[in-house]
């Protein structure tokens, strides 16, 4: 077992002593360190796959008093998934003139901070990582000095930075009400309170603190922006988008354990979840920017995946976490792909770009893979996530949701994948080794994930389906008459109606972004008032 | 004490500090009520471990009532976050106002999006 603050410390040390004493040219120093680091994550989630939980708590002070850092299976597998996507993510910028000492540094520094998010067990060591991870996503972003992403960037921190505050306040009221900041203590101490009543005040600032990191439904409008912000480098989008937003989605799950006894909220954030998805899919659908779509299909899958753990069934919270895993796999790809597609193609509009199999084989076969992987198309990852949760939401309205959710991902990825076909006139592009390697390699792991999606399950977290044949052949034939009824859809009606560049207008300024936040702590207190109290 | 206490008054703070980012469209105004609802904040974790006649736990006391430290280093750690961030907002806006030649969120928003 590799001490947990170890983890946290060490990205961020070695940024600093890279930044200070080492030239660009050093920089690989920084892979070997990342397999390290990869390594000791996995040995760490081998051991909590053994022994469950590790607690951890930091100076030799005891529970309560010290910060206390928590790895259980789950975390363990999201830490082991940062280090992996890291690792990928600086091998395929390895050549690029801007990974700097500066941007390195950061980039190691919001690895450290992303691994603290989830290895952390106190709420103020929480706040204080988000804070900081904040700061750095938003000079990360504006990293190239593009005059839209420093707008994107600013727009990025101040609304974080007002939701943080949120947070803070959040856990002062927690903190005077049981006089520790300990997830776990917080949650043992839960039980005994006997008016929950005082208890949905703190519940109310920091669910929407999370919510806006999650980015559900009326608060997600930042995050398209962040993460598709046009010149920032490809690495970050595909971070930011496969794991960063992940972290809101952890902090939903373990804050949600804290206070379940006493607050039951699962059918208003079922509803949330799937309102984020179906809006995120319609946005989706109406950009004709590459990163804007992935952006927004984020928003959307997002919302698959709060459907997911709000079902209140073992399966689909199970599939939800692994969809989790999923996406972060295929959505970094997508973005890595597009990266290259932009820079190469020099325009970022989906009607322009055509040609692509025939420019660059290598990188389109991985794209289509990871298209594969997020349609659910059968045998592909996501199948086997989205098979689970809407196996465990069987005979409710919530299973036509995700059938409907899935028919709007595949329209805009019907729209995406246009620019495989026709032709060019690029000619053959030469694209580096280590980034087809990476691409590829990624591509083919969305293929791994659902072959042996089952088995990854058994082993990562102990869960096991059988999933039989008849029901496998259903979910495929409903694939299917959705693929073709997306394709008609894309290509019959919606290509051709120009309500898609009225809802491209629609942009949301910061004033209206806070009301929105504002508005989502009403929604929040009001439900909790009146609707749905324990005990 | 009834209703007139530091958490109370740390409670509407932040809220009038809230209505100021809603209301206000200039972007140094913005980055002043975030200060502002900073400071509604410390005041209502110091308030919240405030105790009538308590003294600071460092031994020897000679008191029975000790106050919570624990907020006023939690508090110690916001100021300096909180520092942290107006530094780089304003770094931020400066290199913003460069670019947009505004101070206005939506003027600001209608440059970007004809850019």
């Amino acid at each position: 077992m590799i001490p947990l603050f170890f983890l946290v410390l060490a990205p961020i040390l070695v940024g600093v002593i890279f930044y200070l004493f080492f030239k660009p040219k050093h920089r690989f120093i920084i892979p070997l360190f990342q397999c390290l680091i990869l390594a000791a994550t996995i040995i760490n989630f081998l051991h909590v796959k053994q022994y469950n939980t590790y607690m951890e708590t930091l100076g030799g002070w005891g529970r309560g008093i010290g910060i206390t850092l928590k790895l259980d299976p789950i975390s363990g597998a999201m830490v082991v998934l940062t280090a992996t996507l890291f690792l990928a993510m600086v091998i395929f910028d390895y050549r690029e003139t801007y990974m700097n000492n500066l941007f390195l540094f950061l980039f190691l520094s919001l690895e450290g901070m992303m691994i603290g998010i989830f290895v952390s067990n106190d709420l103020f060591n929480i706040f204080v990582m988000i804070e900081v991870s904040t700061i750095i996503v938003s000079i990360l972003i504006m990293f190239k000095k593009d005059s839209r992403a420093i707008y994107d960037g600013m727009l990025y921190m101040m609304i974080n930075v007002v939701a943080m505050l949120f947070f803070l306040f959040g856990v002062g009221m927690l903190y005077k009400t049981f006089g520790v900041l300990d997830l776990t203590l917080i949650q043992q101490r839960v039980a005994f309170i006997h008016n929950s009543q005082s208890l949905i005040l703190p519940y109310a600032f920091i669910m929407t603190a999370i919510a806006l990191k999650a980015a559900l439904m009326p608060l997600f409008s930042w995050l398209p922006k962040a993460h598709a912000t046009p010149s920032a480098p490809s690495i970050v989008s595909a971070v930011l988008s496969g794991l960063y937003v992940k972290n809101g989605v952890y902090l939903f799950i373990r804050v949600q354990k804290v206070f379940e006894t006493h607050i039951n909220t699962m059918d208003f954030f079922l509803l949330i979840g799937f309102l984020t998805a179906i809006i995120g899919v319609v946005l989706a659908i109406s950009q004709k920017d590459i990163k804007l779509i992935l952006a927004y299909s984020t928003v959307s899958q997002i919302g698959l995946i709060m459907m997911g753990i709000n079902t209140g069934n073992i399966q689909a919270y199970w599939g939800a976490i692994y969809h989790i895993i999923n996406h972060a796999i295929f959505k970094s790809t997508l973005f890595l792909t597009a990266g290259i597609i932009t820079e190469t193609y020099g325009t970022r509009n989906v009607y322009k770009i055509r040609g692509l199999f025939k420019s660059m084989p290598a990188v389109s076969i991985a794209m289509i893979m990871a298209i594969m992987g997020i349609t659910g198309t059968p045998f592909f990852n996501g199948s086997i996530s989205k098979y689970w949760i809407s196996y465990g939401a069987q005979g409710s309205l919530a299973e036509f949701g995700i059938v409907l959710i899935n028919l709007g991902t595949i329209i805009s990825f019907v729209k995406y994948s246009t620019m495989v076909f026709g032709d060019s006139e690029m000619g053959r592009i030469n694209i580096g080794l280590n980034r087809k390697f990476i691409v590829l390699a990624m591509g083919f792991a969305c293929l791994g994930g659902g072959i042996l999606g089952n088995e990854l399950m058994r082993f990562l977290f102990d869960q096991y389906m059988v999933i039989t044949l008849g029901s496998y052949i259903n979910k495929i034939m409903i694939f299917l008459a959705s693929l073709l009824i997306g394709f008609l859809a894309y290509h019959l009606v919606i290509k051709k109606s120009n309500i898609l560049s009225r809802i491209r207008e629609l942009e949301l300024d910061f004033n209206s972004i806070c009301f929105s936040i504002i508005s989502f702590f009403l929604l929040i207190l009001i439900y909790l008032k009146y609707a749905n109290m324990r005990g | 004490m009834g209703y007139t206490n530091g958490e109370i008054a740390g409670i509407i703070i932040f809220f009038i500090g809230f209505v100021g980012l809603l209301s206000r469209k200039n972007i140094l105004k913005t980055i002043i009520c975030v200060e502002i609802m900073e400071s509604a904040i410390i005041l209502y974790f110091i308030s919240s471990a405030f105790v009538e006649g308590g003294v600071p736990p460092i031994v020897p006391f000679n008191a029975d009532k000790v106050a919570d430290p624990l907020p006023q280093a939690l508090m110690i750690t916001e100021i300096v976050i909180g520092i942290a961030v107006s530094a780089v907002a304003l770094t931020m806006f400066i290199h913003m106002y460069h670019k947009y030649g505004t101070t206005n969120w939506q003027k600001a928003m209608k440059k970007r999006r004809n850019k």
